[in-house]
């Protein structure tokens, strides 16, 4: 075999390998204005792709305006979580007396549907960012809590000897051994989190009184009966989500260069 | 007392010892017991072991699974208390000297940080809990050069950057050897490291462990099962006995050093192993 052809072949497997996703997402959105157009369904109940996409085109500033506002919401709300959960965890991990005592109050948050008492946060602290950043922290929380607490549990024991047969510190324990063998459950937690972070924020603006946001876009978009403004949204927040977990994915590649999650 | 002032004092005793064969005893066991008590079972670790261990020594610990040679390496080391009998290191209580970094312990597994490469991984135990070993005063910790070296002298020369999963399982033990010897810590503490290896790799690990050493001159207490890698590394064998825990006897190894693998035809070495087998049969049936 000469060496142009491997290279070819080499090349148009990286393609294929980076195609497949596209070719998915196009061949859903090719079948959906297909199957729209065969059966006749109306654009007031069901719009077509290529109508969605024209009108994202056609007012891009009102939804790259609210999509800033929502990512906002979310990314401090999933910050929150992290810093919070992360403490809680660190406590948790030290002492089993805190994590029987907080397990449960975890799984509650967890099992309560956020939905019930997002307006109960809303009557408590009032209307404005403040609920949506405690409901989006709310929803982020207990991945990273649970996460967190497994990974810096997940030491492996003959490294927790070693550093005691030298006398090491707790805190150096802590930032040498517990958080990095932390980091690959932390990411896992991070890629679930991003999602739902974004229902947090959006759910948090139905309830929060705020004019704006693609939460709002979208209560707005259903009261008035405005379908193509409700899916420009709905597209828009799927386009969100799938950044943001390419990006926590590129950056996951990076910090786990050395994790057997990355190697392939 | 000060860390600083029990080695000063340490070094004062020392050079007062009338030692009886020439060697300081390094490490000195009286009439250690342990017990553990694991739900409601009580298992006798060890019972009345008495061990002098001499500056510079390579002894090893042998025995079967369950004889206490682990818990009495820990015991050492001062990461198990012990519930009977005295240890003393250097003149000092175990715990003082592991606050002093006087051990460099090498587990059975190579324990290597996933995330650092070899170069950082053979200065993790160094560079951990720096403030009080240089308080301690006593430490000689190697410098880059001189790990450079040993990670050269093992083979891992040309592997400065690489991280632990792209090595072999004999490659990542190496790496927990130089680790040990880098703390320039005067007893090494270790527990069956080559268990894990190939016979091959074994056989090549045990001299790359005796030239480590012999240019380290440290202390090693080397827990083990395996008869002929006791002989071939070791001036003195403890042969240890289960249930309870305990020392059956002491065996000097006549072999000169340095060792070679020539000496494992030796009939010498052949006639220690045989007798060390004898040892641990007749102590395991009584």
């Amino acid at each position: 075999m000469t060496g142009r052809s491997l290279t070819h072949r080499s090349l148009t497997r990286r393609l294929a390998r980076l195609g497949a996703p596209v070719f998915g997402v196009v061949g859903f959105l090719v079948s959906w204005q297909v199957l729209v157009r065969a059966f006749g369904t109306p654009k007031y109940l069901l719009p077509q792709p290529s109508d969605i996409l024209r009108h994202i085109g056609s007012d891009p500033g009102f939804y790259l305006r609210n999509a800033r506002t929502t990512l906002w919401e979310a990314t401090l709300g999933f910050l929150l979580a992290f810093v919070t959960a992360l403490t809680v965890a660190t406590l948790m991990a030290h002492s089993r007396f805190i994590d029987r005592a907080l397990q449960p109050m975890a799984v509650l948050i967890q099992v309560t549907p956020i939905i019930a008492y997002a307006p109960a946060i809303v009557v408590w602290r009032g209307f404005g960012l403040e609920p949506i950043l405690i409901v989006t922290a709310l929803v982020c929380f207990v991945p990273f809590l649970l996460n967190g607490v497994s990974g810096l549990r997940s030491v492996d024991p003959n490294l927790l000897e070693l550093a005691h047969s030298v006398h090491a510190t707790r805190r150096e324990i802590f930032l040498r051994l517990r958080l990095p063998s932390a980091l690959p459950f932390l990411f896992s937690a991070a890629r679930i989190a991003v999602g739902l972070a974004l229902i947090g924020a959006v759910l948090g603006e139905f309830f929060a009184g705020v004019t704006g946001g693609l939460g709002y876009a979208v209560k707005v978009a259903q009261a008035h009966v405005l379908p193509l403004q409700l899916w420009g949204s709905i597209f828009v927040l799927g386009f969100l989500g799938a950044s943001a977990t390419l990006a926590i994915g590129a950056v996951e590649r990076v910090a786990l260069r050395w994790h057997s999650s990355q190697r392939h | 007392m000060t860390t600083n002032e029990t080695n000063r004092a340490n070094r004062a005793n020392r050079t007062n010892e009338q030692p009886d064969v020439g060697r300081r005893a390094h490490v000195r066991i009286e009439g250690v017991g342990k017990v553990f008590q694991r739900r409601g079972q009580i298992t006798e670790a060890l019972r009345d072991v008495d061990l002098d261990i001499a500056e510079g020594e390579f002894i090893s610990l042998l025995g079967p699974s369950g004889c206490g040679k682990s818990t009495l390496l820990r015991i050492i080391g001062g990461l198990v208390s012990n519930d009977t009998g005295v240890v003393t290191v250097a003149g000092a209580t175990p715990e003082t000297a592991r606050e002093a970094k006087q051990f460099g312990l090498v587990p059975q597994a190579p324990a290597l940080l996933p995330w650092h490469t070899v170069a950082k991984n053979v200065r993790f135990l160094t560079d951990l809990h720096t403030s009080s070993a240089s308080a301690a005063g006593s430490q000689t910790v190697l410098g880059s050069a001189e790990i450079d070296g040993l990670l050269a002298a093992v083979g891992l020369g040309s592997f400065h950057d690489a991280l632990p999963h792209e090595l072999s399982g004999g490659m990542q033990q190496r790496v927990s050897l130089v680790r040990a010897f880098a703390l320039g810590a005067p007893i090494l503490l270790m527990d069956e490291p080559f268990a894990a290896l190939d016979e091959i790799t074994r056989s090549d690990m045990r001299y790359l462990l005796l030239d480590l050493w012999q240019r380290s001159g440290a202390t090693v207490v080397f827990v083990t099962h395996s008869v002929t890698e006791a002989v071939i590394l070791s001036d003195r064998v403890v042969v240890m006995a289960p249930r309870p825990g305990r020392v059956v006897t002491v065996e000097d190894v006549s072999l000169a050093r340095p060792r070679s693998p020539e000496m494992e035809d030796d009939p010498v070495f052949h006639e220690h192993v045989s007798r060390l087998r004898t040892h641990l049969r007749e102590s395991h049936s009584a």
